[in-house]
């Protein structure tokens, strides 16, 4: 249990004093990763190519050898260099450990962003800047193959930098965005929301956040590789992956790092909401928030190691020779898909439920009414984490796996759509005779409420065997995937990112600018995404860098809209850097909100809470006469869990 | 609710129903139906689709009028009525869906059966997807590049593929089906229309994925025997190892008008054998064939030609370098 005391103690002490001399060298920071990463670097060809040569394995140098030793050892090294493990080398070494004296926590200056950094706080904000550029990157990925795709024949890319560019489009998106989008918004508002000091481990925090930027910088490498880059698409079915070139072990290590990040944040996310919500907040009383990504983080835990292990074993088939998935060597080949889906179906929810949290929020705030059906949104999170695990083969309808399998898959994938319809009806019945500010997160709300009904529609038609097989692998399910994650998740990140931006920077941003930014996203994607499920449906299959002449006039229609949609982008990135340096000052609730991040200041001071909240009521209790959520002051509350 | 606001919610949905009823029904979103599989998975379609315009209408009415009568004045800082929830109400947004998605599936699984039978004498035709070509082989042990069926007679396609991944699909026959290296899948068509329909492959398996097309051709049962009987009416025995291979998916070969252009132009293969200095013409191009690495033309990277066509038999690659040398001459 964090001791708000200890906090207290230490928080005044000034920073220890900077290294001087050879210290800077040896100290934690970019100067030790300029000579530690090297070392990395040099261990990772040496030890390989001398233990070949002690064995006498011809050729010394295998290229696919030292790549995938270099992309554990490099990153490795180079986080040893920036001071990810120091605390616990000298725990494990037997060394006094530093007390803590928070030196590694708040930050001062824009430098601070830049080293490991123990407070929550700024880690969420180094998560979603982090995760924003690598939105840019996978965005102009996208802008370069609609170029490509403008017309039917050969453009400007030839297949192979076509297949490049579609599969890290998907894979900085899915694995640098929107996940990680999701884990830093959690990152900042979770403990300010359930009224605690800071995450349950702020250094596995720190290390987790670090992992982030290697996985983006492991895969935007992969597409320099010569030979080319990771080409198999974000799916990387085998055997295809194994076959590729060099470039395919980029995607196969780098999605472990992002795998590895993802996983300590959930479990740091988990101990966290168990063990340090303030006094008096019981389950019942957590925001919905907190609630999806309690479900998220337990969906992560479980089902992530999955896509670790299909990658362990593409990479092995590929560098070792096993035959994991090589029919010729007796593998079996459908055993990846089975493998990848079982995490990769809960990955969709796993960048939809912190979404649906954010909606939750915004929807009940903006409305000015409690949420509606409390308790069964809370249980409709985990009626989803429950049937998440009971769909993946729905992604395998035509691979020809066992016939049986199809019909119970495709009912349990029906069903889910019932605890979602309970989410959006609730959404729609919370809003029913509030009082409904049209401010930019609550646009982005709403965009989402309606996009997403229609993704969810479009779901409904692939659950269905029979529609299933015809719409499989066609633009019908990039249509459906992109109103699902970016009707969807997509625009929860934009509301989000616009509701906490008063609270992270302690600035407005610009409503007017924000507003001209939904609509120019909310007309870009419509008209870029929607006509996708009638070429899909009429016969254009995904993935292909050349079509049938027929289709010809409504790609170019979708490519000039996917540009317009790329250029909306940079309203949101103009309003985002002017308002973070010139905007009015935040107050500390300028949404009038109930829960708990709002009762401090903005930002908050560097340990959250002056004094621990003592939480007396529910978080949505708007209209209701004296109705309050928190108290602060009151005397010596007793933390949760403090008589187990 | 006063029964004004009831009346405008309920032609609010109407309008927006018939948007999207306009939007559903004068688009033509699936192509025409030339299978009795189609036609069943036409009908499901269209029962998933009265359902989904029923909900989104319902959604975009509540939405579209909670926007325009419950929204706050700038200056209105006032809290709305503090309702928490409504048991009923919540029971019936449970148990509606429910009910519809339960219907969905029950009609998906009768059309799902349906559309597995093969009846009692079907034509089978093994299909054998390799990078980046399809191949038929009839009963009668005859192998083409193009699939040719009866129209009116269950076609049982058994399909398995050499390399990596594929799924064979007819957009007209709504038929999709995965071609898995050591499995055997199998997907029946009847086919219903008689005419020529594109066969694409729908699963990314590799550089010549987009161009892995080939067509059938739907004929009457007297034009099928026919064809059981002669063949089809082929070029010379190296055209039909160029195609059944995939070659023109990745190469430019102007006597098999073929467009590829993902390695090096075939119409230039003399001068390309000249600058390599490999042996005489016949041997650098079956040396190209059966060990690609062994010399890759500049400005084309080693491993994008699959090392897979050493498999090809003997006589077929004979014939199939004499017909490429007699081109590049």
């Amino acid at each position: 249990m964090t001791d708000v005391a200890h906090a207290h103690d230490h928080a005044h002490h000034s920073a220890p004093a900077p290294p001087t001399g050879w210290h800077r060298l040896t100290a934690p920071g970019w100067l030790r990763v300029l000579w530690v990463t090297p070392i990395g670097f040099g261990l990772g060809l040496g030890l390989p190519v001398l233990l070949r040569w002690a064995a006498g394995w011809h050729p010394f140098w295998d290229g696919t050898v030292l790549v995938t030793i270099e992309l554990v050892t490099t990153p490795l090294f180079f986080l040893i260099g920036l001071g990810g493990f120091d605390y616990w080398a000298h725990y494990a070494s037997g060394r006094p450990t530093r007390p803590e004296d928070h030196s590694g926590h708040g930050a001062k200056s824009w430098r601070d962003y830049f080293r490991i950094n123990t407070d929550h706080k700024v880690i969420g904000i180094q998560y979603v800047v982090t995760t924003i550029i690598f939105f840019c990157i996978g965005g102009l990925l996208a802008m370069m193959f609609r170029a490509e795709l403008a017309q039917p024949g050969d453009q400007f890319f030839n297949p192979q930098t076509f297949n490049v560019l579609v599969s890290n489009h998907a894979a900085l998106m899915i694995f640098l965005f929107i996940i990680p989008a999701f884990a830093g918004l959690g990152n900042y508002v979770i403990p300010l929301m359930i009224g605690t000091t800071d995450m349950a481990f702020p250094r596995l925090n720190a290390l987790s956040f670090w992992l982030l930027p290697i996985a983006g910088v492991i895969l935007v490498a992969g597409m320099a590789t010569p030979g080319g880059g990771p080409s198999a698409g974000w799916t990387c079915y085998a055997p295809l992956c194994s076959h590729q070139p060099l470039g395919q072990v980029f995607f196969n290590m780098g999605v472990q790092w992002a795998g590895a990040s993802s996983i300590m944040t959930a479990l740091n996310f988990l101990v966290t909401i168990i063990t340090m919500r303030a006094p008096g907040m019981t389950f019942w009383r957590m925001p919905l928030l907190v609630w999806a990504n309690f479900t998220t983080s337990l969906l992560v835990v479980i089902a992530t190691p999955f896509i670790a292990g299909s990658q362990f074993f593409v990479m092995f088939d590929r560098v070792m020779h096993t035959n994991f998935f090589e029919a010729n060597g007796g593998g079996y080949v459908l055993g990846y898909q089975h493998i990848f889906w079982f995490y990769s179906h809960p990955a969709v929810y796993i960048m939809m439920l912190p979404g649906f949290g954010i909606i939750s929020e915004v929807i009940s705030v903006m409305s000015r009414k409690p949420i509606f059906g409390y308790r069964l949104m809370a249980l409709s999170l985990m009626a989803i984490l429950v049937l998440g695990f009971s769909v993946w083969a729905h992604h395998m309808f035509v691979a020809g796996m066992a016939g049986w399998l199809r019909v119970p898959m495709m009912v349990t994938s029906m069903v889910i759509a019932v605890p979602t319809g309970i989410k959006i009806f609730s959404w729609l019945a919370t809003m029913w005779n509030g009082r409904i500010h049209m401010t930019t997160p609550m646009l982005f709300a709403l965009g989402f409420l309606s996009m997403f009904v229609i993704g969810g529609l479009s779901g409904i038609y692939l659950a269905s065997v029979p529609i299933d097989i015809h719409a499989s692998d066609t633009y019908f399910i990039v249509a459906h995937i992109h109103y699902v994650l970016f009707g969807g998740s997509v625009f929860t990140i934009f509301a989000g990112i616009y509701y906490w931006f008063p609270k992270m920077t302690g600035r407005m941003y610009n409503e007017r600018l924000g507003k001209l930014h939904f609509w120019l996203t909310f007309t870009g994607f419509n008209l870029t995404f929607f006509p996708m499920h009638y070429i899909g449906l009429q016969g254009m299959p995904r993935r292909v860098a050349d079509y049938a002449g027929r289709f010809a006039d409504i790609n170019l229609f979708i490519s000039i809209a996917s540009f317009g949609l790329g250029a909306s982008t940079l309203v949101f990135l103009y309003n985002m850097v002017y308002s973070w340096r010139h905007g009015e000052a935040a107050e500390g609730n300028p949404w009038r909100a109930l829960t708990l991040e709002w009762q401090v200041s903005s930002p908050p001071p560097v340990f959250n809470f002056d004094e621990i909240p003592q939480v007396v009521g529910n978080p949505y209790e708007y209209g209701v006469p004296g109705a309050r959520h928190a108290i602060f002051g009151a005397p010596h509350p007793e933390p949760v869990g403090a008589a187990d | 609710m006063r029964r004004g606001s009831v009346l405008q919610l309920l032609g609010l949905g109407a309008v927006a129903a018939a948007i999207t009823t306009a939007v559903a029904v004068l688009i033509p979103w699936l192509p025409e139906s030339a299978s009795k599989e189609s036609t069943r998975i036409h009908f499901v379609y269209w029962f998933t689709t009265v359902i989904a315009i029923v909900v989104f209408a319902a959604v975009v009415a509540v939405l579209a009028y909670s926007i325009i009568h419950f929204r706050a004045r700038p200056d209105d800082d006032s809290d709305g009525p503090p309702t928490h929830g409504h048991t009923t109400l919540e029971i019936v947004w449970t148990a509606i869906p429910a009910v519809l998605v339960t219907a969905i599936s029950i009609v998906s699984a009768i059309v799902l059966a349906e559309n597995g039978r093969a009846g009692s004498n079907p034509l089978v035709v093994k299909v054998t997807a390799q990078q980046f070509a399809w191949q038929f082989t009839y009963p009668n042990g005859k192998t083409y590049g193009s699939l040719t069926v009866p129209k009116g007679r269950h076609v049982k396609l058994e399909i398995t593929a050499k390399d990596v991944i594929h799924s064979f699909w007819v957009p007209e026959f709504s038929q999709k089906q995965d071609a898995v290296p050591g499995q055997t899948n199998s997907l029946v068509i009847t086919p219903t229309h008689l005419g020529t329909f594109p066969v694409i492959c729908t699963e990314l398996c590799g550089l010549g994925h987009a161009l892995m097309r080939s067509h059938t051709d739907v004929v009457t049962p007297a034009k099928f025997a026919d064809f059981m009987k002669n063949g089809a009416n082929a070029g010379p025995p190296g055209l039909a190892v160029f195609q059944s291979n995939g070659c023109g998916s990745c190469h430019t070969f102007k006597p098999a008008s073929a467009t590829g252009k993902v390695g090096p132009d075939l119409d230039d293969l003399a001068a390309a054998a000249a600058k390599a200095n490999r042996g005489p013409l016949a041997k650098f191009i079956e040396e190209s064939i059966v060990d690609p690495s062994a010399y890759v033309a500049p400005g084309f990277s080693d491993g994008v030609m699959p090392h897979i066509y050493k498999q090809i038999p003997p006589d077929q690659l004979q014939q199939l370098v004499q017909y490429l040398s007699q081109g590049a001459k």
